[in-house]
């Protein structure tokens, strides 16, 4: 058993360790120094091939593996959320993975685009982009999602009251809710909460040991990889500026720690994903190119609360000011 | 007759301060996902309640606003030395006795501008008030892109945030609450006008009408009577021109002895 683990263990170092060789071309030891640091991963898209001999490409296969035991195991029947009529219950549909759910948190796109005159089959690896200023950990209204220092963005499933206020947030819709799950259950189920919040957290718990997530283990072709923030930045600009091709993740959202690198602008692969992928329901994200981060619309307020306690401070001054001139008066007649 | 209670500055911070904190309330809530769940936003003119974003910007407006006046309440009362609102030694008691008076089990002690209650309630509210708006600047902090905190910290401070926000609902709820008894019924127009009746002083506040009529015995306002006359800036002082002779006699009549008054006279500044 444990040399079983040990020999699992020193392959994913090993193969972690190779990919950072292979990019950076450092050694390994500085490789493994660097998976302190905050990190960022790399998809790219013309080495993804979406495993076609697989029923289940390896990466999907190898997330549900790994969180097999995190999966939600909601108590039934599940109540509505009152006063609607529906509940999300992903229960019955676990074996789904064409789409993000709570049992599946990371899957993989197939698209059909048209570049430069040539039709090209893409495929898109999706799951958390784990944001580098994530508007979910920032607006949960429990203050449950937490960024760790590694570049991961965790959700605690234990205290998540299962609002979705973080799927409406942000820009991708990513985490998934299963409903009669969760601390909600104790309080008031049948008024408020709708259970847990699901999403992928890039194998946070691999990652603090200095091993890479599961997905870029289990990646045969290399599309998937993991370093350095700085690094995987410098990895991606030079490919991008070899290949005349364009990075998604770098920017949007006010930055991520995950990057997209395709010959094909992402324009093009929102509106095919937007035709061939996105249906009503939730766990099938876009691509909008370029969105900003919402909570950089706040700057003006935040700015105006750090001048309102001067501008108290004055007011109250000038108040004081009539009334001591006034008073003065006064005193003068209280003497008299 | 009329007495001045509250002056132009306390009635505009104590009306920015409800209508913000009635807007951050609101928003607040708006933070949490109900008005979709409740369908709040599909009330008319309530679109926009479900959209965390317009929700968010509207409570941190709000909390400028807050932030603003309170700041400016704190200073205004420690440079105008105006402390009556400021709880004393004996309050709690005191309150007790209060609550026991309004159905006929105890006398109602005698009061200065505020009641026992009043001024508990003020502090309860006040600290609220300070929670709220520390762990909001907190959670403020924490959403500016680029800072993080750790999650412990982001935790406990949403926890203590929504904790205190429902502590402020049941200080307002109580707050109006007061106002559904009839003795605190002549309360209410004084924080629109300012002033309040001499009668329910004399009956209800009877050391701070000690103080005013002292105040008026000693300052001889027949020969000031611009000093006393309130202009809206001033308070504790009596308006109308009868109020000296009315008031020297009631002070004769019903506090013999004259003690020697804390005058606590919110108008100097020294």
């Amino acid at each position: 058993m444990s040399m079983t683990r040990r020999s699992f263990l020193q392959r994913t170092a090993l193969s972690g360790l190779t990919i950072g060789a292979a990019i950076t071309g450092t050694k390994r030891a500085a490789q493994a120094a660097d998976m302190s640091e905050p990190l960022t991963t790399v998809i790219d898209l013309n080495k993804c091939n979406g495993c076609p001999d697989l029923d289940t490409p390896r990466c999907v296969a190898a997330c549900r593996n790994k969180n097999n035991e995190r999966f939600p195991q909601p108590i039934k029947p599940i109540q509505d959320y009152w006063p609607q009529t529906k509940h999300e219950d992903w229960s019955e549909k676990q074996n789904l993975t064409n789409r993000l759910t709570p049992y599946n948190w990371t899957y993989v796109q197939h698209i059909t685009v048209e570049h430069n005159g040539k039709k090209q089959n893409l495929h898109i690896p999706r799951r958390c982009m784990h944001c580098n200023s994530a508007t979910c950990a920032d607006l949960c209204p429990f203050g449950v999602i937490d960024q760790t220092a590694k570049g991961p963005v965790v959700i605690n499933t234990g205290a998540c009251f299962g609002g979705a206020k973080c799927r409406d947030v942000c820009p991708w819709h990513i985490p998934q809710r299963q409903a009669g799950v969760g601390i909600y259950l104790d309080i008031a189920p049948t008024y408020a909460g709708g259970g847990v919040m699901y999403k992928c957290d890039l194998c946070a718990d691999l990652l603090e040991k200095g091993q890479e997530p599961a997905c870029v283990s289990a990646c045969p072709t290399g599309a998937l990889m993991i370093g350095p923030r700085r690094k995987m930045e410098a990895y991606a600009d030079k490919w991008r500026a070899d290949n005349n091709g364009y990075i998604y993740g770098r920017d949007e959202n006010g930055g991520t720690s995950t990057f997209y690198l395709s010959k094909v602008p992402f324009g093009k692969i929102n509106e095919a994903l937007l035709n061939q992928e996105i249906d009503e329901k939730p766990g099938r994200p876009a691509m909008p190119p370029g969105i900003d981060n919402p909570l950089h619309s706040t700057d003006g307020a935040v700015k105006s609360m750090l001048v309102a306690p001067f501008a108290g401070l004055a007011a109250a001054g000038i108040s004081a000011y009539k009334i001591m001139t006034k008073g003065e008066k006064e005193n003068e007649n209280s003497e008299a | 007759m009329k007495i001045l209670r509250h002056n132009q500055i306390i009635r505009f911070i104590h009306w920015s301060t409800a209508l913000s904190i009635f807007i951050l309330l609101f928003s607040g809530f708006g933070q949490m996902p109900i008005y979709k769940r409740y369908f709040v936003d599909t009330l008319p003119g309530l679109s926009w309640s479900s959209n965390y974003w317009v929700t968010l910007n509207i409570h941190y407006y709000a909390a400028v606003v807050l932030i603003f006046s309170s700041i400016y309440y704190v200073t205004y009362m420690i440079m105008s030395k105006n402390r009556e609102i400021l709880p004393q030694k004996g309050d709690f008691k005191e309150s007790l006795q209060i609550f026991a008076s309004l159905v006929g089990l105890a006398e109602e002690p005698p009061s200065g501008k505020y009641l026992a209650e009043q001024r508990l309630a003020f502090s309860l509210t006040a600290f609220t008030t300070l929670v709220l708006i520390l762990t909001g600047l907190i959670k403020v902090y924490k959403n500016i892109p680029g800072v993080n905190l750790s999650a412990e910290v982001v935790f406990w401070t949403a926890q203590i945030h929504n904790l205190f926000t429902v502590i402020m609902l049941l200080n307002i709820i109580a707050h109006l609450g007061a106002f559904l008894l009839r003795p605190n019924w002549p309360l209410v127009p004084s924080m629109f006008s300012g002033y309040i009746n001499a009668d329910y002083i004399k009956h209800r506040h009877q050391k701070w009408w000690q103080e005013l009529t002292g105040n008026l015995y000693f300052a001889d306002i027949d020969e000031s009577p611009e000093g006393v006359v309130g202009s809206d800036l001033d308070t504790d002082t009596l308006a109308g021109e009868n109020a000296a002779p009315e008031a020297a006699a009631a002070n004769e009549n019903e506090y013999p002895g004259n003690q020697q008054l804390d005058l606590g006279d919110e108008n100097s500044i020294n």
